[in-house]
């Protein structure tokens, strides 16, 4: 485990787990997920969460980034307490306060890569104003596909698509950012790219990101790396 | 191949489900025609032979088609008498209890050979003044025997007392109430008065000129053909709506195919991968769909059969007036639904079919690439369709210049053909336009509506066949309709008239007539009593400056010039002494005028003079009649019997057209719904297909529906997204078909229409369409109800994170 300080980094609490678990099924087909998983995430911190194949890393992550409701224990994001939120007040808590990079299916292929970028804003029904657009493609710019903005997904690189959904998941600046495998699906070049943008997110931008990899080199670029298995943090 | 066969059909059963469900109702659609026809057919057999069973000789007209001439038909029974049998009916007023209205009567044959009617109560009529009636009539109105029926008015009124009931199974001399021969002639000077067949026994003697003697089996034979001609114009035309439900239940399963088998292109790589030949594939698919449509077929044939039988029994025992029985088996209507239903399954699959063909193994291997219309095959289809579009246009410009028929409806094809072809490049337009206006979610659902433009185009056009259909003959009915109204109101210029039958009617009667409710507007008309020559009755002669404000032709038949008597020839009908041009004598009190005659119709028994000429007959004119114009909202029943009120006491005579009117407006109600129902049927098709086609592309689109729930929208914004989807689709079929069927319905009475009916006037029925709009509009977003809900349940997290 290692851990690094930055000077920019503040000291409270992003996100915090207690006690977490998580059941699937019922009876002989019984799975536990997660047996009591305790973790705090400081704001600023570059989080790397590891663990083999059926660790429960993803389920943490979901149940963390609000995809999936634990069966006990308490996620706090921002202050707030995620378990006592309805499908609905989930749903737009996560539209303005978790971002999300996936390992592949990031973009929705019908639309160009500025209206995905600038997609959860748009479900949120915030007005697109010049001054957005302008955001978005400056952040599109950071990221290096500021000349792609009228393209399709398909017609980009597997790693440009990656970048346009940090981009998307930076246009809200979320209290948490999720990365779930961003790099699975790349070269190791374009992985470290990839990863270096993430890593550029929380320096200059002072995001906390939170990465779910089983990749030890990507898991290098992390500030913390928390290692699950068997659904308990080691 | 065929355990893949199987296990596909197996595995893809339910995405088939609507596809099925367009077979079964077409096939059923088909079925039920089929069997209500062979039940008409079994019906008319069964009754139209009764009035000749007996007979050696029938008498009609020679030939066959033409009318027998009445006068030589009574002539000719009066000879023979109880050895014929004259049929023939005539309308009477009838009054009876709280019965009032117009009733038929015909005769019953002297000899009880002859006698069709079955006698069921009572006994048959002996001597004029006794009636039977017909049995559904009498419960109808409440007609008992010993009940006595008051029939026509004034001097000619004659009071029939019922001896029994009866049952008449004919329905060429059906008639509600019948009399003896004798008692029937007292009626021979009506207009509606006729004996149009006569059944003879033994020798029938010289036949009248025009007329020629039957075999009565032949006759019999030939007279159904002609009744069955008309049954089956009526099947032919209810066929031209199951063809329009058929072909878009093609273009519904054409799609759903299409879908189905686009999702399981990489399956059909994989096939090839593993050494499944080109054919093979084909075969296996065809095979599937051939299965589907099969039994398809057999579950339509089936509805459809238990639907028509049942439709039949429960006709019998609703209206049993109606000549329809309970058939045998129609085998062949039967089979040839099958055929149909499964032809149709078979030929929708060709297209989609034949692009299995072309995939290649390597297919598997690559991801997903829509296949986007701008390919060459594209351009060379889409300049395909302008020259198609084009021609169609040119044809129906030809059409209306030749007013021909078959051109225009060639032409028609051409256009919505057309039309059909270019929906991958209209269609997807027509949606971002008509969605422009949405933000949010509501963007998502435009793009995902004209994401795929071939199947955005095909989904839309089998809606886009329906509405267009159901606008184009709502239009048309509508405007011939305005043809009929035109007509009506030349032949028929006054709502209702009150007539002075004793001298004049009272000052007051206007006033009251006005304050009726129903009364639009009644205006007083002046005149005097007088002895017309040659007619037998007082006719009041008028003089009506007014007409115009209550008349609905602008009452054009009150200007009459000086030394001229205009007379009703409808009202005056078969008196021989009104001519055009002949000379009439009319005393008025003393004085006595010679007047020349011009003829029309639609006044009534009264004559229409000018303001000189009634001057000259009386110095004193009085209030002779009361002419009322109903307001546009008025119960012509209701109104009627308030103006029968206000006459009966001072005595005067009411006429009215306004019943007559609202049988025929009801009539005309009812075949616009009868015909918007049937094209219901293929819009109803039509939107299963959009259910359809949305419930595919929701199963395809669950990974996409996972990121944006993941990415924060809620489930209600994603069933809003689908609902706004459907919606869409069908805005623009609908917005489009309307405005096609329109067009259409323009070009037809450009072409057709203005030609045989000089009264027609282009007519659209803005709220009839407007209902059609807004129910295709909320059946698109009913379409959208169950995939919505199934796209709802995706867990945020489901399918982001499997590979």
């Amino acid at each position: 485990m290692t851990t690094q300080s930055h000077p920019r980094t503040d000291t409270t609490i992003a996100a915090s787990a207690r006690n977490l678990t998580k059941t699937y099924g019922r009876g002989d087909a019984q799975v536990q997920a997660l047996r009591g998983v305790d973790l705090d995430l400081r704001r600023g911190s570059f989080t790397a969460i590891m663990g083999p194949s059926g660790s429960g890393k993803s389920t943490f992550m979901h149940c963390l980034a609000g995809l999936d409701q634990a069966s006990s224990g308490s996620v706090v994001v921002g202050g707030t307490d995620l378990g006592t939120l309805s499908d609905d007040a989930l749903t737009i808590f996560r539209r303005m306060h978790i971002g999300f990079v996936f390992q592949s299916f990031n973009l929705l292929p019908m639309l160009t890569v500025l209206q995905n970028i600038l997609l959860p804003l748009e479900l949120a029904g915030e007005r697109i104003d010049g001054a957005t657009q302008e955001r978005a493609r400056v952040v599109a710019e950071s990221l290096g596909v500021g000349h792609r903005l009228s393209h399709r997904p398909a017609e980009l690189s597997g790693g440009q698509q990656q970048r346009v959904a940090i981009a998307r998941a930076l246009i809200t600046t979320p209290d948490l950012l999720f990365a779930d495998e961003p790099t699975g699906n790349l070269d190791s070049v374009t992985s470290a790219d990839v990863l270096d943008h993430l890593q550029r997110a929380v320096r200059e931008f002072g995001q906390t990101v939170v990465m779910v990899t089983h990749d030890h080199d990507a898991a290098a670029y992390a500030d913390r790396i928390v290692t699950l298995r068997d659904g308990r943090v080691v | 191949m065929r355990t893949v066969f199987l296990a596909s059909l197996r595995t893809h059963a339910r995405r088939y489900v609507a596809a099925a469900i367009a077979v079964v109702v077409s096939v059923a659609f088909l079925v039920v025609i089929g069997v209500l026809s062979a039940g008409v057919r079994r019906g008319l057999m069964e009754t139209f032979g009764a009035p000749f069973r007996n007979a050696d000789h029938i008498v009609d007209g020679d030939p066959v088609e033409t009318d027998l001439d009445t006068t030589a038909a009574v002539a000719m029974v009066e000879r023979l008498g109880d050895r014929a049998s004259g049929l023939g009916r005539v309308s009477v007023a009838v009054q009876s209890g709280g019965w009032r209205g117009e009733t038929t009567i015909g005769p019953v044959a002297a000899s009880e050979a002859l006698r069709w009617q079955e006698l069921v109560a009572g006994r048959f009529p002996e001597r004029p003044g006794e009636a039977v009636m017909h049995l559904w009539d009498a419960q109808e109105h409440e007609v008992t025997i010993g009940s006595v029926l008051h029939v026509g008015d004034g001097p000619t009124a004659v009071d029939l007392r019922v001896v029994g009931h009866v049952l008449a199974p004919s329905p060429v001399a059906q008639a509600s109430v019948y009399v003896t021969w004798p008692q029937y002639l007292h009626w021979r000077n009506l207009p509606t008065f006729h004996v149009s067949r006569v059944a003879v026994r033994g020798d029938a003697g010289p036949v009248p000129a025009g007329a020629a003697l039957y075999v009565p089996e032949n006759y019999v034979r030939n007279g159904v053909a002609l009744l069955n001609n008309r049954t089956d114009t009526l099947a032919l035309m209810l066929l031209l709506f199951a063809g329009v439900a058929i072909s878009v239940s093609v273009l519904v399963i054409a799609n759903t195919l299409s879908i189905l088998l686009a999702q399981r292109l990489r399956d059909f790589a994989l096939l090839r991968c593993v050494g499944a030949t080109r054919q093979q594939v084909v075969h296996a698919v065809r095979a599937e769909a051939a299965a589907v449509g099969a039994l398809a077929s057999v579950a339509g044939v089936l509805v459809g059969g238990s639907l028509g039988y049942g439709l039949i029994s429960t006709v019998n025992t609703l209206v049993p007036r109606v000549p329809i029985r309970t058939p045998g088996l129609p085998y062949a209507v039967l089979l040839a639904g099958f055929v149909v239903g499964l032809a149709v399954t078979l030929v929708a699959s060709w297209l989609p079919i034949r692009r299995v063909l072309r995939v290649s193994p390597l297919a598997a291997l690559r991801p997903d690439v829509g296949d986007e219309p701008t390919t060459s095959r594209g351009r060379i289809r889409f300049v395909l369709a302008l020259c198609i579009l084009v021609a169609g246009l040119v044809l129906l410009v030809v059409s209306v210049v030749l007013h021909s028929m078959p051109v225009m409806l060639t032409g028609g094809a051409g256009v919505f053909g057309g039309i059909l072809l270019l929906g991958p490049v209209i269609v997807p337009r027509l949606v971002r336009l008509v969605g422009a206006p949405l933000t949010g979610a509501g963007r998502l659902a435009i793009t995902n509506a004209v994401r795929n433009p071939r199947r955005t185009a095909t989904t839309t056009s089998s809606l886009l066949l329906g509405v267009t259909v159901t606008s184009a003959m709502l239009t048309g009915l509508a405007t011939s309709r305005t043809a009929v109204d035109e007509r009506r109101h030349r032949q028929h210029p006054l709502d209702a008239t009150i007539t002075s039958t004793a001298g004049s009617l009272p000052p007051g009667l206007l006033d009251q007539v006005r304050r009726t409710v129903g009364v639009g507007h009644a205006i007083a008309v002046e005149g005097t009593a007088a002895r017309v020559s040659g007619l037998d009755d007082v006719v009041p002669v008028l003089v009506a400056p007014a007409a115009a404000e209550v008349a609905r032709d602008g009452g054009a038949f009150a200007r009459v010039a000086p030394g001229v008597i205009a007379l009703d020839r409808g009202a005056f009908r078969r008196n021989p002494n009104i001519q055009p041009g002949a000379s009439v004598t009319v005393h008025a009190g003393e004085r006595t005028m010679t007047l020349r005659v011009v003829v029309g119709r639609g006044w009534g028994r009264v004559g229409m003079v000018s303001a000189e000429t009634l001057a000259a007959l009386t110095t004193t004119p009085t209030l002779q009649a009361i002419w009322i114009r109903a307001s546009p909202d008025a119960d012509a029943i209701t109104l009627v019997d308030a103006i029968d009120d206000l006459a009966d006491p001072v005595g005067a005579r009411v006429d009215d057209e306004l019943q007559a009117r609202a049988t025929e407006e009801q009539q005309m109600r009812l075949l616009t719904w009868s015909v918007v129902a049937l094209l219901g049927i293929s819009v109803v098709i039509a939107l299963i297909g959009i259910a359809n086609t949305l419930g595919l592309s929701v199963l395809e689109r669950t990974r996409e529906h996972a990121l944006l729930r993941a990415l924060g929208l809620t489930r209600g914004q994603l069933r809003r997204m689908l609902a706004l989807e459907a919606m869409l689709l069908s805005i623009v079929a609908t917005a489009l078909g309307t405005v096609m069927g329109v067009a259409f319905a323009w070009v037809g009475y450009m072409a057709v229409l203005r030609p045989a009916l000089e009264d027609a006037r282009m007519q659209i029925p803005w709220l009839s369409l407007a209902a059609v709009v807004v129910v295709a509009t909320l059946a698109g977003l009913i379409a959208s109800v169950l995939p919505s809900r199934r796209a709802a349940n995706v867990a945020p997290a489901a399918g982001l994170s499997f590979d």
